[in-house]
């Protein structure tokens, strides 16, 4: 979103007619958020990435790579890969449940789709935080799965199932699967049917027309889908705190921690620098896929 | 283009007035007039520490409205009180974080005169070495950090450290998510000074750590007794308040001072040099030191009360809540935490190291 944002500028100051003052007047607003809330924050962070810290914790300024050095170190490498992994599966299983459903949302009639999509946005209604302490109640040795479960007689023991890898996946797609489904299903909605009867006529099976046209005509979503869920998740710390129990620690629970109990805002600074970077090269390279998908 | 860089210079401009306008306005503001204290207070406080109905009759009975913030340690409570610039009244430092803002000289002395319940508070809690005589701070509560067992499940006696750390505990262990204290337990287990935190005392008690930390289950210090009550772990090194509400709830869960260096902590009131309201704050804090006020709070959070005159209204149940008033001999010869200062991001770099590695 950012992205379509931030090309007017430059395509109206090219623009033979002359940008007005009044369209300057028009992205005035959103000139001065991106300047306060987007540019500021981030120059403030990369200065302070260079800096010192003094014994309360204080930012002291000065300059050194002292900060990016540690960044260095295999125990941060190790929380980065792991946070990467739980974040790639959670986009994974979310494009995988996420992707069904919205199709079925976008090809259903106009009355039903406003109710699906209802049902998809009703759990925003609440705080995340209240919906991931409702998880700890269902998954917790004596919560409602393992009550059921071992009153079932399914299982002799009850399953451990909180404060695992397993749970903090299950929380990040909980959380970030209506941010898969709204892209995927825009572009489903705007599929051309003609396109998929064509197929069928040219002989193409429903595997292969689901893979060879349907899939490359809603890759816009599939992608924007993928970039809105992986890149939050990556750095999410408050789900993976509460429902990983904080012994498989992320690198978002631990940029947290350098600001809050190790006194270490700089390290902290340089941490979020580099999750920064990474989110860069994610864009870059989703972004090109998409480009090349156009031409299909 | 020519119109494009004057504009773009003067909206740079105007974003950076506006930032600088937020920052220094707020400092004149502390020195207001005593009688022209507006009717406000800012309270900085634990989360799940300060009930929201005492605060609710302070303003009855006042008419001064408090704006409560909370944080969930004391390094948080610390950078925002350093970047807030007087946005705080009145904080609730631990004893070691009064220590290191005395020495800063970022705290406000109290005006004594103002405090007529301080009387209330237990000799020994007014002697306390971080700030003797009470000059920047009033003890709210205090406590322990202990062993809380749940007796169903774990067997074999406990008592120290070293007996909750053991293989046969393994993904059965809830710990205060915490690199101090997880440090001081290892110190204590190896008969150190849980206050010399120097680079070879940390080297001496690294293996030990590498042995505990893959057996834990559950780093929490905001809810520890959530995971012991739900039964995803059996046995944790918690608060002592935390214990005292699963005891209150279940027998079944005791509470056990390691006899290999359980620590003692102690909560003030404090009000910061910056505070815009200083005078609301005093008078705050002598709400909060009057008896029938503290011992709500005590009902509350079942933490060790330091007021004398509070804990002579509790019931004898809540006086035999064994994590709540351990025997008087177990709390004497107890130490508190000293500022570790720039030690503490080693502290922690050494336990998230073990932590990222042990699983």
């Amino acid at each position: 979103m950012a992205e379509t944002a931030r090309q007017p500028p430059t395509v109206l100051g090219l623009d033979p007619r002359r940008a007005s003052w009044k369209a300057w007047l028009l992205l005035g607003p959103l000139l001065v958020w991106l300047a306060l809330f987007v540019l500021l924050p981030t120059i403030l962070l990369i200065v302070t990435s260079f800096s010192n810290r003094d014994e309360l914790g204080r930012v002291v300024y000065s300059f050194n790579w002292d900060n990016y050095r540690r960044c260095f170190d295999p125990t941060w490498l190790s929380i980065f890969w792991d946070s990467i992994l739980y974040a790639l599966l959670a986009t994974a299983i979310c494009v995988l449940v996420g992707y069904p459903a919205a199709y079925t949302i976008g090809r259903a009639s106009p009355a039903n789709r406003r109710i699906l999509l209802t049902l998809v946005m009703v759990p925003f209604w609440t705080s995340f935080l209240i919906r991931t302490y409702a998880w700890i109640s269902v998954l917790s040795q004596e919560g409602l799965v393992n009550s059921l479960l071992l009153s079932s007689h399914i299982l002799p023991t009850p399953l451990s199932m909180m404060y695992t890898p397993f749970a903090i996946v299950l929380g990040l797609v909980y959380n970030y699967l209506p941010f898969m489904i709204l892209p995927i299903y825009t572009s489903v909605e705007k599929l051309d049917n003609s396109l998929v009867e064509a197929a069928y006529d040219l002989g193409a099976g429903p595997l292969r027309a689901f893979s060879r046209v349907i899939i490359p005509l809603t890759r816009p979503g599939i992608t924007a889908g993928a970039l809105l869920v992986f890149v939050p998740a990556i750095a999410m710390y408050a789900i993976t705190t509460l429902m990983g129990g904080g012994s498989n620690p992320t690198i978002g629970e631990v940029i947290q921690n350098q600001f809050t109990r190790a006194r270490n805002q700089p390290f902290g600074a340089a941490l979020g620098v580099l999750l920064m970077l990474l989110f860069l090269v994610c864009f870059f390279v989703l972004g090109r896929k998409k480009h090349s998908a156009h031409p299909v | 283009m020519k119109t494009i860089r004057p504009l773009i210079l003067t909206l740079l401009a105007l974003a950076l007035a506006a930032c600088g306008k937020s920052g220094p306005a707020n400092s004149p503001t502390a020195e207001t007039p005593a009688s022209a204290e507006p009717k406000k207070l800012s309270l900085f406080c634990w989360s799940e520490y300060v009930p929201q109905t005492i605060i609710d009759d302070f303003t009855k009975e006042t008419g001064i409205k408090v704006s409560v913030e909370n944080y969930s340690s004391n390094e948080e409570m610390l950078s925002k009180l350093l970047a807030g610039g007087g946005k705080y009244d009145l904080i609730q430092p631990s004893e070691y974080t009064i220590e290191a803002l005395i020495k800063d000289g970022q705290l406000l002395p109290l005006n004594s005169a103002a405090l007529t319940n301080l009387n209330n508070i237990a000799p020994e809690f007014r002697a306390m070495s971080f700030d003797l005589g009470n000059k920047y701070s009033v003890p709210y509560m205090a406590g322990f950090v202990g062993i809380c067992v749940n007796t169903a499940k774990i067997k074999t006696p406990v008592q120290s450290f070293a007996d909750v750390f053991v293989p046969a505990n393994k993904g059965r262990i809830v710990v205060l998510d915490d690199a101090r204290e997880i440090v001081s337990w290892a110190l204590g287990s190896l008969k150190l000074e849980i206050n010399d935190v120097t680079t070879e005392n940390l080297a001496r008690i690294t293996p030990l750590l590498k042995k505990w930390l893959p057996l834990v289950k559950v780093y929490d210090s905001d809810s520890p007794k959530t995971s012991l009550k739900n039964g995803d772990v059996d046995i944790g090194v918690i608060w002592s308040g935390e214990a005292a509400l699963l005891y209150a709830q279940d027998k079944k869960f005791a509470f056990i001072l390691p006899e290999d260096g359980a620590h003692l902590f102690v909560d003030n009131l404090a009000i910061p040099k910056t505070a815009s309201h200083p005078q609301n704050a005093h008078l705050f804090i002598n709400y909060l030191l009057r008896a029938d006020v503290s011992k709500r709070i005590s009902d509350a959070f079942p933490y060790y009360n330091p007021n004398l005159a509070a804990r002579q209204l509790l019931s004898p149940e809540q006086l035999a809540n064994p994590a709540s008033y351990p025997p008087a001999q177990q709390i004497s010869h107890m130490q508190t935490f000293r500022d570790l200062g720039q030690f503490s991001a080693t502290v922690d770099e050494l336990v998230t190291q073990i932590k990222a590695k042990g699983k």
